[in-house]
């Protein structure tokens, strides 16, 4: 097999972080390369470099014996290399047709556009990947995720790549939806096609990889064959250590019963009949896919969203009356939540600011602000949290992401809360300051606090958690409790995708 | 000091300031008039309509959102205060009455935008036309002469050497500066322009934010009703109508972001100062009031230019930055 893609020497910084420190990569045609690491290893921005939407400080990408100067993705889209990102850049009210041939449409001679054309060379594209049924008229609003994904393979498929780059594309499917991908991708394979396949799921590599590099802080560790190395092999070199010493634990005193739902239900249909309940001094994790309602449970229990019916209990006490952020954090509630540069941070504005978003009215109770008290306490935040920033008071968004969630984490501990929910906590963030973060949420736990942990990553639930909720379809569908026969990562994983035993597929 | 100094250098009106330094400088090389302490009192007076006006209008910038209603919403005031005024209701009483008109027009305007959820831009313009409406009718199309002499003195007359709505200007901005630097609903209006999602999820009480917002722009609108008034000595329904956007252009030539959660009151007073000392400057060049528009308008085209082309500058990463990446800076003590 021929070499078509190789990328030498590659790096790439952003604001407080080495994103790539000088990583080699090479793809051959009709393989399948795995790209692999945590969160923050630098897996999307390589993916990124190859396809020239970013354009890395050193090294160069030779494509086809060529030395490609990508200065945008067009370019290298134009040349043949397409992507399929993680987050879908469809327009969600122009058709399949239209989207698919966006910016490059058909013209008639009157210099109109062709629809008629576009919409035949859609339906072909959309034919050759099994998808016939997809209505080439249809808006993309209406089409499910998986429908969506197709779209965007068929428009990265139009422009007739030679390599195409998978981001994460796994990660809003079910399983059904999943295997017919891979099919797709067995296909392109097959036609020569080489494929980037970015993803840490692992239990996806032996159905599709043929080789894996990994990645991790921004560095390439290895590249090895599929068969080469077990999972738990894999692991090490991503992680870097051991497990155990990543997710440590103390021993903890378990108390009253903190937070409790009863029969909480959502007004869409997303959160149905859940029964939870959450101790001071246990961490309780809810595990389960994208979209199993997992993050809406916690909206709805911190008063972002309404509740339709069921009730919310605190030490006891059961909610009445209005129900919002506001109310919650009065009642000792936190929540650090999923989305940081949108829900958690005000980016334009001074890490001091953003420490103090909530615990101002708690320091400052007669609505007067000592700006010399503020920074004061703000400065310690920085040392207790180990921000790494020269002064806290420069804007937010010139922070690393794992800088970043620190500081919403100050945000909320500067408030003193009883009760925490955590939302993703680490996403996005390098190694070093992920165990910072669990060592705290370890800390909080010692000392009492009630914490809820949503969280997409099986080990990180797992390593933390006292007990685990199975979440599938907006509802609990299982409770598995620290040290039972069911706390591994194979049932749980089974659980999240709705099934008992077995893979519905083999592909 | 080298924190204030650093303030200064990265605050946003700091091109702002530069900019009226620089003007400040060429004009009196330009006009030995200009250079006159009659002439600087003379800007200071004009200066200080436009001023307090826009000081409101700040705080509702900031928060990302616009009003469009401050000129019609100050002639309204003024003209219902002068038809009181006419009646015979001490003057004593007015600002009170004034006040809670501009409170009222604010109170509007923030329902409309925080609990019915019109973008701003509409909602406070059609406030602007049904507040001019108001006015039309309070006046019955006529105009207002001769007001009481303890009414206009606020307009007309001096402490010293300084304009007395000079001091009101300044007692009005003091007053701002204050609710927006040193309370936490000003820290609130900051964070709420700045992302308004994640100030709800911070539990930021955003009616108490935007309403408050609102209401001191149109109480601030209502003092420099009043003042206008007071300093023409008469009252009539359109005499607000060159404010309504000169505001939003003082506000913003003072470095204050358009999309919210960035500037302050400082850089509006440069603004108004600025726009002012144009104006001021070409009537004494002698240049035409025909060609005065188009120079005005170069003007605050090129101040927001490089305010954006400033900012644009600090999102790339700065070599200083690529320097932190050298040395770690974990653990590093204060």
């Amino acid at each position: 097999m021929d070499t078509i893609l190789t990328a030498h020497g590659i790096s790439k910084l952003f604001p407080g972080v080495k994103a790539l420190d000088s990583v080699d990569f090479d793809l051959r045609a009709g393989e399948v390369h795995i790209l692999v690491g945590e969160n923050g290893a630098g897996k999307s921005t390589l993916s990124k470099c190859l396809l020239g939407a970013y354009i890395p400080e050193e090294g160069e990408i030779v494509f086809q014996g060529e030395t490609m100067h990508f200065q945008s993705a067009r370019d290298a889209l134009e040349k043949g290399i397409a992507a399929v990102y993680q987050e879908f850049t469809l327009v969600p009210y122009l058709n399949v047709a239209q989207n698919i041939f966006l910016n490059r449409e058909y013209k008639t001679k009157l210099g109109l556009t062709d629809h008629k054309r576009m919409e035949q060379e859609a339906r072909a594209l959309l034919k050759t990947l099994n998808c016939d049924y997809i209505n080439v008229t249809q808006m993309v609003k209406k089409l499910s995720v998986a429908q969506q994904q197709m779209v965007e393979i068929a428009k990265a498929l139009s422009f007739r790549p030679r390599v195409i780059i998978f981001d994460e594309p796994t990660a809003t499917l079910s399983e059904r939806e999943i295997c017919s991908l891979f099919e797709q991708i067995h296909k392109l394979k097959a036609a020569g096609i080489g494929i980037v396949y970015v993803s840490h799921r692992m239990q996806e590599f032996a159905r599709i990889g043929d080789r894996i590099t990994i990645l991790r802080d921004g560095k390439k560790i290895a590249t090895v064959g599929i068969y080469e190395k077990t999972s738990e092999q894999l692991v090490n070199m991503m992680v870097g250590r051991d497990i155990s010493q990543v997710y440590h634990r103390s021993e903890n005193q378990r108390g009253g019963i903190a937070l409790k739902t009863t029969a909480l239900c959502d007004k869409a249909g997303r959160v149905k009949n859940v029964n939870i309940h959450v101790r001071h001094g246990e961490i309780v994790g809810v595990a389960g896919l994208v979209g199993a309602g997992r993050t809406e449970l916690a909206k709805l229990i911190f008063g972002i969203d309404p509740i339709a019916s069921g009730t919310l209990e605190i030490d006891g006490k059961q909610l009445t009356g209005k129900h919002t952020p506001l109310r919650m954090v009065k009642y000792n509630v936190g929540m650090v939540c999923e989305d940081r540069k949108r829900q958690g941070l005000a980016l334009k504005d001074s890490i001091a600011w953003n420490i103090m978003a909530v615990s101002l009215r708690r320091y400052f109770p007669r609505q007067f602000i000592n700006h010399k008290k503020m920074y004061g306490i703000c400065g310690e935040y920085r040392k207790k949290f180990r921000i790494a920033s020269p002064d806290i008071y420069r804007p937010c968004r010139l922070l690393s992401g794992g800088n970043q969630q620190k500081v919403v984490l100050a945000k909320w501990l500067s408030n003193n809360p009883e009760i925490i929910i955590f939302d993703e906590p680490t996403r996005g963030i390098d190694v070093g300051a992920k165990m910072e973060i669990y060592a705290l949420m370890d800390q909080l736990a010692v000392e009492g606090k009630a914490i809820l942990m949503i969280s997409s990553e099986l080990p990180e639930v797992i390593g933390m958690s006292d007990r685990i909720y199975v979440m599938y379809n907006g509802s609990i569908v299982n409770e598995c409790v620290r040290g039972s026969g069911d706390f591994n990562a194979e049932a749980i994983g089974a659980m999240m995708l709705g099934i008992k035993e077995g893979s519905c597929c083999e592909c | 000091m080298n924190y204030i100094a650093k303030q200064i250098r990265g605050s946003r009106s700091f091109f702002c300031l530069a900019g009226l330094m620089t003007l400040l400088i060429l004009s009196s090389i330009a006009s030995p008039d200009f250079r006159t302490l009659d002439n600087m009192i003379t800007i200071l007076r004009q200066a200080s309509t436009l001023l307090i006006l826009s000081t409101g209008l700040t705080a509702v910038i900031i928060t990302g959102g616009m009003d469009l209603s401050v000129g019609a919403t100050s002639a309204f005031i003024g003209c219902v205060c002068a038809q009181f005024l006419k009646i015979g209701v001490p003057v004593a009483a007015i600002l009170p009455i004034g006040l809670l008109i501009g409170a009222a027009v604010g109170a509007l305007n923030g329902f409309l935008v925080s609990v019915v959820g019109l973008p701003a831009f509409v909602a406070t313009y059609a406030t602007n036309w049904v507040v001019k409406g108001m006015s039309i009718i309070v006046m019955n199309g006529a105009v207002i002469f001769g007001l009481p002499e303890g009414f206009t003195w606020f307009g007309t007359g001096y402490i010293g050497y300084i304009p007395v709505i000079s001091v009101i200007a300044l007692i009005v901005v003091v007053i701002a500066y204050f609710l927006l630097q040193k309370t936490t609903w000003g820290r609130d209006i900051y964070a709420y322009g700045s992302n308004a999602e994640a100030a709800r999820y911070s539990a930021v009480n955003v009616y108490k934010t935007v309403f408050g917002a609102f209401m001191l722009c149109s109480m601030s609108a209502a003092v420099g009703g009043l003042l206008m008034t007071a300093r023409l000595n008469a009252a009539e329904a359109a005499m607000g109508d060159a404010y309504g956007l000169q505001t939003v252009a003082a506000v913003v030539v003072g470095g204050t972001s358009m999309l919210g959660g960035e500037g302050g009151v400082s850089g509006t007073v440069i603004g108004a100062i600025l726009l002012t000392v144009i104006v001021n400057i070409m009537n004494l060049l002698g240049i035409p009031s025909s060609a005065q528009p188009m120079v005005v308008g170069g003007v605050i085209i090129t101040m927001v230019l490089v305010d954006s082309a400033s900012r644009r500058r600090d999102e790339t990463v700065s070599k200083k930055s690529r320097n932190l990446l050298k040395t770690p800076q974990k653990g590093e003590v204060v």
